[in-house]
């Protein structure tokens, strides 16, 4: 599919730098932005029919796949929904690891996305690998970063995607010693280096054609602190529902140009991910990540989906400066790291429930039901497909302002020039990229039918 | 940077979790080299700046569910000297294929038609016509395979780097079960636990079985496996053979089943 050169139409045939495949189709006539489709030609895979039939164990073997960036918190959903099915109590040891890992692709995936895919529009470029000529030191910064959340889910999942060691019940084998006062070690180190790159995304200019108000949601931590885990949805709105309702707070349903579902609440687009949880959460942070959240945080944060990028950023200093602390916790534990973090096996084969984590990008809900040790039916929730009309929303106000302001004084309309249609493109691209699509994660939102 | 005298070089994604090329992006110390090794003209998860042109290797992550996807491949085979399929999914078909020809006379037939209603309802599509998933070289010739779920870093840094010297790729034929003895790791088998070592491909330094957990195939198929020996050895064990084919078929893809078919037909007398 080609670039649009068309008048009254402007398409973005393949979104770059971001994971999966889609495209943007906005028409307009008379000044009036007519259509806006957020395209998903993604190749179903049909997810919530393989796990069918399968133990627990390779449900968690299989889910992960979904999607590599959040392959972590699709393990971390799946077991919790498991666990929970199948009561099976977490160890508060294993709870520690399993946020450590968790904490290791927060920083992974937010390195890779906020730095090296989003931060290029800000700065004019089109990869971070071009920008290396002129900001080769916080290229190399955010890269160290990411490598950083690599290692960390290396040493606990034992691989840096798709690490099978944490599964049901706990994990096959445990951190050494050695190895956990590394990443303290290491985390103290990338905390200043953290700080810097917030600053940097502080200081770029955010465009505001795209805004409107929005509705967030997103877990709420079981303690006052500010976490990623939870069994109860917090809403802007005020409201508060348990995880169990997940079906009502996210109504999904099918659209033909989309092979991924959509999601709304109370009819209306609602918004997931790192702006959700700063909007909702930021006031529970503490040290560093509180002093950089109340330097940047603005109203343009309820109006402005790019200010995610900057939220991002603060959440991987938060994981960064949490790190240490965990990895105290977990040394005070040392004697008995490996027995309570070892596989605790259920006393029942029979259950339902669902489960839900914070993935980087936004909620992400695992339903399971099972009967004698195997799995009879599923549902999963993906964040990418909850945020897709929020997306849509955003990409029909920026292209209505833009367009609006080619209409003279008399009503007369003065084509988009080649500039004006570049910059549009541009803008629509970078709202997009700043919800952090996952969209081959987002193919596999669905309800069976029947 | 531009450089006519560097092989060019396309990574592309099908229907997959992109975790091979994630892979890629995750070899931070090397990432620079990777892209100035070669004249990467198009990695549309990593650029914008993208051509689509004549390419002297491709890297293929993702199996093919779509026409579209179809039409794309045979687009960059009729432009492209040498393909490499990265991982389990462009290899074998993926996760995504697991059920692949599982006889729909059974009762828990769980055919991909029957399947996608069950997802999707019965509405038509105006996007794509999907169908079920399908390995690279069921399309068009591939010249060579990476295996893995994902690959694994070093194995793809050492084959880049013979790729972009015109070499041929050396992926590992032995099981995991070689690299597992290579960490003294104690046998899992003999804990009577069904571990898939013995047939699948090695290249992950025995990740699974160094904490304690069972290979799950992730890596596909070894060349060099005894899969009748393998499941002869699991049947002693007091395995079903439903068990034993749930395993395998989990990354096992359209390879596996292929090889499991005259197996299957043996033990079904």
């Amino acid at each position: 599919m080609e670039k649009s050169t068309k008048v009254n139409q402007i398409r973005i045939p393949a979104l770059a730098r971001v994971e999966g495949h889609g495209n943007i189709l906005v028409e307009f006539a008379k000044g009036k932005v007519k259509t806006v489709n957020l395209n998903i030609p993604e190749g179903p895979r049909l997810f919530e029919t393989l796990v069918i039939g399968k133990t627990p164990e390779e449900v968690v073997n299989i889910v992960p796949r979904i999607c590599a960036i959040c392959s972590v918190s699709h393990r971390y959903a799946a077991i919790r929904a498991l666990e929970r099915a199948l009561d099976i109590k977490e160890t508060k040891v294993t709870n520690l690891l399993r946020t450590l890992m968790h904490y290791g692709e927060m920083i992974e995936s937010h390195s890779l996305h906020a730095f090296v895919l989003a931060l290029p529009d800000f700065l004019g470029y089109p990869s971070a690998i071009a920008m290396v000529d002129k900001f080769a030191p916080q290229v190399l910064k955010a890269l160290r970063l990411k490598k950083f959340g690599n290692y960390i889910m290396e040493i606990v999942t034992a691989r840096w995607t798709h690490g099978e060691n944490p599964t049901v019940g706990g994990f096959g084998s445990a951190p050494t010693h050695a190895q956990l006062l590394d990443i303290k070690k290491q985390a103290e180190e990338l905390i200043p280096v953290a700080e810097e790159l917030v600053e940097l995304m502080r200081n770029l200019h955010y465009p505001t054609s795209m805004e409107d108000g929005m509705v967030f949601m997103c877990l709420k931590p079981p303690t006052e602190k500010y976490g990623f885990v939870g069994d109860k949805v917090l809403i802007s709105t005020g409201e508060e529902h348990p995880i169990e309702k997940y079906k009502e707070l996210c109504n999904e349903r099918i659209v033909a140009h989309s092979t991924a579902k959509r999601c709304c609440y109370n009819d209306k687009p609602f918004v997931v991910g790192a702006l959700a949880r700063m909007n909702l959460l930021g006031e529970r942070l503490h040290g560093k990540a509180s002093q950089c959240f109340k330097r940047c945080y603005s109203l343009s944060w309820i109006r402005n989906p790019l200010y995610g990028n900057l939220a991002q950023a603060i959440e991987t200093l938060f994981c960064l400066e949490q790190t240490p602390k965990l990895i105290d916790e977990l040394l005070k534990k040392e004697k008995t790291l490996a027995s309570e973090t070892s596989i605790k096996k259920p006393d029942t084969k029979t259950g339902k429930n669902v489960g839900a984590v914070e993935a980087p990008r936004g909620t992400l809900y695992h339903y399971y039901e099972l009967n004698r040790g195997l799995v009879t039916n599923a549902n999963l929730i993906i964040p990418t497909t909850q945020n897709l009309d929020a997306m849509e929303t955003h990409i029909r106000i920026a292209a209505q302002n833009l367009i609006a302001s080619t209409i003279g004084e008399g009503g007369q309309v003065t084509p988009l020039t080649p500039q004006g249609r570049k910059n549009l493109e541009l803008i629509l691209e970078m709202i997009v990229r700043s919800y952090d699509p996952c969209i081959s994660c987002s193919v596999h939102v669905v309800e069976m039918q029947g | 940077m531009p450089n006519t005298n560097k092989p060019k070089v396309g990574f592309y994604n099908f229907s997959g979790c992109a975790g091979c090329l994630l892979t890629i992006l995750n070899c931070e110390d090397t990432l620079l080299d990777i892209f100035n090794g070669g004249d990467v003209v198009s990695f549309l998860m990593a650029k914008s700046d993208n051509t689509e042109k004549e390419l002297d290797i491709a890297f293929l992550d993702g199996s093919i569910t779509t026409n579209e996807q179809e039409e794309f491949l045979i687009d960059i085979r009729a432009r492209t000297k040498k393909i490499v399929c990265l991982g389990v999914c462009s290899s074998y078909g993926g996760v995504q294929a697991m059920e692949y020809e599982k006889d729909a006379k059974r009762s828990d037939s769980h055919t991909w038609q029957k399947r996608f209603k069950k997802v999707y309802g019965t509405k038509p599509f105006e996007v794509v016509k999907a169908f079920e998933s399908r390995p690279v070289d069921a399309f068009v010739k591939v010249d060579y395979f990476l295996p893995g779920c994902p690959i694994d870093a070093e194995q793809f840094l050492y084959n880049y780097a013979r790729l972009l010297r015109g070499l041929p790729v050396d992926a590992p034929k032995t099981p995991v079960c070689l690299e597992c003895k290579w960490r003294e790791n104690e046998c899992l088998l003999l804990k009577n636990i069904m571990c898939l070592g013995p047939v699948t491909a090695s290249g992950c330094k025995a990740r699974c079985p160094s904490v304690n957990l069972p290979c799950v195939g992730c890596f596909g198929p070894a060349d060099e496996g005894n899969l009748t020996s393998e499941f002869n050895l699991l049947k002693e064990k007091k395995y079903t053979f439903t068990e034993i084919e749930r395993k395998l078929r989990l990354f096992g893809g359209v390879k596996f089943v292929k090889n499991f078919k005259s197996l299957w037909k043996k033990a079904q007398k």
